[in-house]
């Protein structure tokens, strides 16, 4: 539901003094994308990309760096992030794990896989671990209805998963984390 | 008995689909590979031509738009105003002309786009490179949807191959940039391609969103009139063509009308890629003649291979869940754009049907699609933003076996007049919710029913009742 409203305006931003939005990330910025479109607004989807892609999540500090890159204000660039469910406004796990809950999905028993997650981990849907290294959701349709139940792992689609390659694929996660 | 009238796969030449080959050869076409196999080959055909010849063939040959609506794609092309001049001096003086592929495949049921993504890029790019010539668009922005990670990063590739071998970019149009239209009288030309990552918004599919999410805002539709042919994005004149609408062309180019025109049937021409999933013993995307009954496309072993665990067919999404469902009585349904009207669904949608077996509840599958609108409503338009919260509440409620009669005829009269178009909502969302809820409810009355419990209406007195 993109338009409830996110926090609201006395929430203290936490800052840190690097940037979020590094240097290389604004040299792609200025090559690759900004060449692309007549306003450096249409940018913003591809900058906020690339910090989601990098952090896991979008900072508000990082928000207010690419507004101040784009030459927006940071709300307009709120305005934007909080539309779109990619964009993680709030700190999540290292890894999530998004369980498609469509049509084609749930009448293949979805519901087994999220239930196999959800009493490994120990969480409900939405919720991170203790240890901050997996986040579990459900998503709308991935595009893998042929091959339902479908779950991503991270930026991984595994289709016509069952409860147990999902437990190994867990397993498999939990073993990168010394990355 | 259904013949299909198919002989070789149009689509699915380099993707092995059966009946022609089997699923577990698909592997992702290279340039070299798909140059060598004819590729482009439609591209250098179309560059001899007259722009204006190009679109009278996509005209003619009545190509009929893949993603979803059904609208004629030569028609479309023809709402755009003509180049005001060449290209180098329509640039200078920042006269842009925008193509928009969407490849935001994201209503449920609907995997179709990404085979062509995952499997044979270059047909689809080729196909952007023919519509930008015959409409002579400057720049083109593929809109792929964000969960699309492999594919994004397998387009991205393609692209750039098809940078490298001449295709777009200043020494692009097969390193004919100088001279491509100079024969027409056109100048130079070249074209420009680019991918365009969404981040997980359903509503980006409408095209007018998705020009709003291009411009890097959120994916609110906008307000038509104006048009995106005449305003689209940054304010130009953009056309917004599906991804399997564009790879439709290479084909179409190479083999002209009427090729194209014997195939599918007389109001649906052509072939179209036909996404089975649900509970089928082989799901997956097949390509198939427009008009195949929807039992061949399911039981024949060509294709589906008959219902999962020999259980009975139950009911069907005609194709993406907006679209409706088909009963069990209309299992015999031919798969063209007809079906809408001959089958009392919204109509053929983007032909991926989700199949269902005797098992399933239809009242899960109900809340099921009303919980998807409610999520992926924008929120813009009052009734669809909370008629859609509403219409979930409601299915909610009869699922647990907590409603009343009432209930249910309040459910339909929501899924009736909530948004209904034209003119109560900027899209056509609330009008997608409206036909699946109230053909499930109108196919499927009596689960429901038998799921409610009666309204209890003490009667103490009767006004004008006895007037017979």
């Amino acid at each position: 539901m993109p338009w409830i409203s996110k926090d609201s305006a006395n929430t203290t931003i936490e800052r840190r003094d690097e940037p979020y939005l590094t240097e290389a990330m604004i040299k792609t910025a200025r090559e690759t994308y900004l060449p692309r479109y007549e306003t450096k607004q249409a940018a913003t989807l591809p900058v906020l990309h690339m910090i989601q892609h990098t952090y896991g999540w979008i900072p508000h500090q990082a928000i207010e760096e690419v507004a101040e890159f784009l030459e927006l204000t940071p709300g307009t660039v709120l305005d934007t992030a909080s539309f779109y469910e990619e964009f993680w406004l709030k700190q999540k796990g290292k890894h999530t794990i998004a369980v498609c809950r469509s049509i084609a999905c749930e009448v293949c028993d979805h519901a087994a896989l999220t239930n196999r997650c959800r009493e490994k981990l120990n969480i409900e849907i939405g919720e991170t671990t203790d240890d901050g290294v997996f986040t579990l959701i459900e998503l709308e349709c991935l595009g893998a209805c042929g091959g339902a139940p479908a779950a991503l792992i991270d930026e991984t689609l595994h289709e016509t998963v069952t409860p147990e390659q999902l437990n190994a694929l867990i397993d498999g996660a939990r073993k990168n984390k010394a990355h | 008995m259904w013949q299909p009238k198919m002989t070789t796969p149009i689509l699915t030449k380099r993707i092995p689909t059966p009946p022609f080959g089997d699923f577990a050869d698909r592997r992702t076409i290279s340039y070299d590979e798909y140059a060598k196999t004819g590729g482009y080959e439609s591209l250098r055909k179309a560059l001899t031509m007259p722009p204006a010849e190009v679109v009278s063939i996509v005209k003619d040959a009545q190509l009929r738009g893949r993603g979803g609506a059904g609208f004629p794609t030569g028609l479309k092309w023809t709402f755009l105003p003509a180049p005001t001049g060449p290209q180098t001096e329509r640039l200078a003086r920042g006269e842009q002309r925008y193509l928009a592929i969407n490849a935001d495949e994201s209503e449920p049921g609907t995997f179709k786009d990404r085979l062509l993504m995952d499997f044979d890029p270059h047909m689809m790019l080729e196909g952007i490179a023919i519509c930008c010539y015959a409409c002579q668009l400057d720049r083109a922005f593929i809109y792929i949807r964000g969960e699309y990670h492999h594919q994004a990063a397998v387009v991205e590739n393609a692209i750039k191959e098809a940078y490298d071998n001449g295709v777009f970019g200043s020494k692009g149009l097969l390193k004919g940039t100088d001279t491509a239209n100079a024969d027409f009288g056109n100048g130079p030309f070249a074209v420009e391609c680019h991918l365009h990552r969404g981040a997980g918004a359903y509503i980006c599919g409408e095209e007018t969103a998705l020009l709003e999410s291009l411009e890097g805002k959120r994916g609110w539709p906008r307000n038509k009139p104006p048009f995106p042919a005449i305003k689209g994005l940054f304010g130009k004149p953009t056309i917004i063509n599906n991804v399997e609408t564009l790879a439709h062309l290479p084909s179409l180019i190479e083999h002209g009308v009427d090729w194209f025109k014997a195939l599918g049937t007389e109001s649906s021409a052509g072939t179209k890629l036909m996404g089975v999933s649900g509970h089928v013993n082989r799901p997956g995307v097949f390509e198939c003649d427009l008009g195949i009954p929807l039992r061949t496309l399911v039981e024949s072993k060509d294709y589906s291979q008959g219902m999962r665990n020999g259980k009975k067919f139950k009911g069907a999404i005609a194709g993406g869940i907006s679209t409706g469902v088909l009963s069990a009585d209309q299992f015999d349904a031919p798969m063209d754009f007809d079906i809408g009207r001959a089958y009392n669904v919204l109509g053929l949608g983007t032909a991926c049907p989700t199949i269902f077996d005797e098992d399933t509840d239809m009242v899960l599958v109900a809340r099921n699609i009303a919980r998807f609108f409610k999520h992926e409503s924008c929120g813009q338009c009052t009734p669809c933003r909370e008629g859609s919260g509403w219409l979930y509440q409601l299915l909610c409620r009869i699922e647990d076996g907590d409603a009343r009669t009432k209930d249910l005829d309040l459910t339909l009269e929501i899924a009736t007049s909530m948004g209904a178009m034209p003119g109560t909502t900027i899209c056509g969302l609330a009008d997608g919710n409206n036909w699946a809820i109230r053909t499930i409810i109108n196919k499927y009355r009596d689960e429901f029913e038998a799921r409610v419990r009666p309204t209890y209406v003490p009667v103490t007195m009767s006004v004008g009742a006895a007037a017979r």
